[in-house]
């Protein structure tokens, strides 16, 4: 068996990679595929955080570096799931701990008995982050509807362009907020798209759910109820190669915005006629 | 009766829209914005050089029609993988065919015009280079003469005509009998040059 091997970056931080992991990663595991999670953020290790594992970890992928320990033996399995592990960052070390040779390596062993190696990169664009993509042949930038975000994503698409080894690279709208966007206050998802122009493997809306979750060390794809929840389903359902459709994210209107968009596109009709 | 109804229903349609629209987006603020610094960003020239770029295509467009400048649009589209310069100018008026060939014609005189000046210049450094070999032999006593010509003739290949008619006045200053053969070749740079050089010199 050969594994893909994933990278998920942004440039930015705070716009949800390691969220985005995390999630992508259980709901992969959900559908029965074998998923290894690599945190390659050292010193800044959040991963084991969101996935509730943070009383687990022993060993650290530094400690496989440096050969303390065997590779199967960082591994931490997760709580719900034995198709997920995780293969934490160290915390007391900085991103020059580990080279991209060792990452590489660490990568190789791993794709032979696993479906994916999903690695949590960075923010950057230096050492840590040519680090992460060291093993990946493919990719999933992160970036929110905001301008800050969509440049650095643009810088990262260029990175990651001039970089043979990847063969794809995807984009995931995090944090979208459908009501700005209806109010022309946030680019639309379209908006980015044209300006990355950059296939789309997801759309995230903004959801409160993900700050609870986080707090429990719960992904949100385990709350069936959440949209976000659903939204990252969907996006593990698209890596595996399934068609599945984007939300529809437009929030239901009310009684008299419905009334004024009929009356609108009565007049439409008429304006058309003439 | 018909346009009397028409007009209502454009003008309550209008509302409509207006309602809609009224908003400055500032999505549409921060699409633009964003569009102009990635085109900075992808193809590394900054703000100077972009309108450097601009006007220099204004200057070689606007030979053959007449355009809109202030109205020229420049963009870079990335199309896969590979990226595209788009230019859209509107374009007021095409021009005459005599009066792009007229554009054309005088545009080659200065460029004429240009190489003549250039020609001249050289003749006159060789003039003054071959001027100072005769000298070379005759005063080789006085050695920091010497260093001060070679100088001066080995910058005026390089430098611009301004300067290379400074250059020339310090040698004139230097050596004062020669002053007569230099003059004659002044006079042809006279012919392209106000004739600033000649009062300065005396």
């Amino acid at each position: 068996m050969s594994g893909r091997v994933i990278v998920i970056t942004s440039g930015k931080g705070g716009v949800g990679k390691t969220t985005t992991s995390a999630n992508i990663g259980t709901a992969l595991a959900k559908t029965g595929q074998k998923v290894i999670l690599i945190d390659t953020d050292i010193g800044l290790r959040n991963l084991d955080l969101l996935l509730g594992l943070e009383n687990r970890i022993v060993y650290t992928i530094v400690d496989v570096v440096e050969e303390r320990c065997k590779l199967k033996q960082a591994l931490v399995k997760d709580k719900k799931n034995p198709n997920l592990c995780l293969l934490a960052a160290a915390q007391t070390r900085d991103k020059s701990a580990v080279n991209q040779d060792q990452l590489k390596a660490i990568c190789e062993e791993l794709k032979e008995d696993n479906d994916f190696i999903l690695i949590d990169c960075p923010a950057g664009i230096e050492q840590g982050f040519q680090n992460a993509i060291a093993g990946a042949t493919e990719a999933i930038i992160v970036t929110t509807p905001e301008m800050s975000a969509v440049r650095d994503a643009d810088r990262i698409i260029g990175l990651l362009e001039a970089r043979e080894e990847i063969e794809s690279y995807k984009l995931l709208l995090n944090r979208v907020r459908p009501n700005l966007i209806q109010s022309n206050d946030m680019m639309s998802v379209d908006d980015v798209v044209d300006i990355l122009s950059c296939e789309l493997i997801g759309i995230i809306p903004e959801d409160t759910g993900v700050i609870t979750s986080t707090n429990k060390g719960e992904p949100i794809v385990n709350d069936e109820n959440s949209l976000a929840g659903k939204a990252y389903s969907n996006v593990a359902r698209r890596i595996v190669g399934d068609e599945v459709e984007f939300l529809d994210l437009s929030e239901p209107k009310g009684f008299f915005a419905t009334f004024v968009d009929n009356i609108k596109k009565f007049f439409a009709a008429l304006a058309g006629k003439e | 009766m018909k346009e009397l109804f028409t007009g209502l229903y454009k003008k309550v349609a209008g509302f409509f829209q207006a309602t809609e629209e009224k908003k400055d987006a500032s999505k549409d603020v921060a699409c633009n914005r964003l569009k102009f610094v990635l085109m900075q960003d992808r193809t590394n020239l900054n703000p100077y050089l972009l309108e450097r770029m601009r006007s220099e295509m204004v200057d070689v467009l606007s030979k053959y029609v007449e355009m809109d400048k202030e109205a020229l649009e420049l963009s870079f589209e990335q199309e896969g993988e590979s990226m595209a310069l788009m230019l859209s100018i509107p374009v007021i008026r095409a021009k005459d065919e005599e009066e792009i060939q007229a554009l054309i014609d005088e545009e080659e005189k200065a460029k004429a015009a240009k190489e003549a000046a250039k020609e001249a210049a050289k003749a006159e450094a060789e003039a003054t280079e071959a001027e100072e070999t005769e000298e070379d032999s005759e005063t080789e006593e006085s050695e920091e003469g010497e260093f001060a010509e070679d100088e001066a003739t080995e910058t005026v290949d390089i430098e611009s005509e301004e300067s290379k008619e400074e250059e020339i006045c310090t040698c004139n200053d230097e050596n004062d009998d020669d002053e007569e053969e230099s003059d004659d070749v002044d006079l042809e740079d006279v012919e392209e040059t106000p004739p600033t050089k000649k009062s300065k010199k005396k």
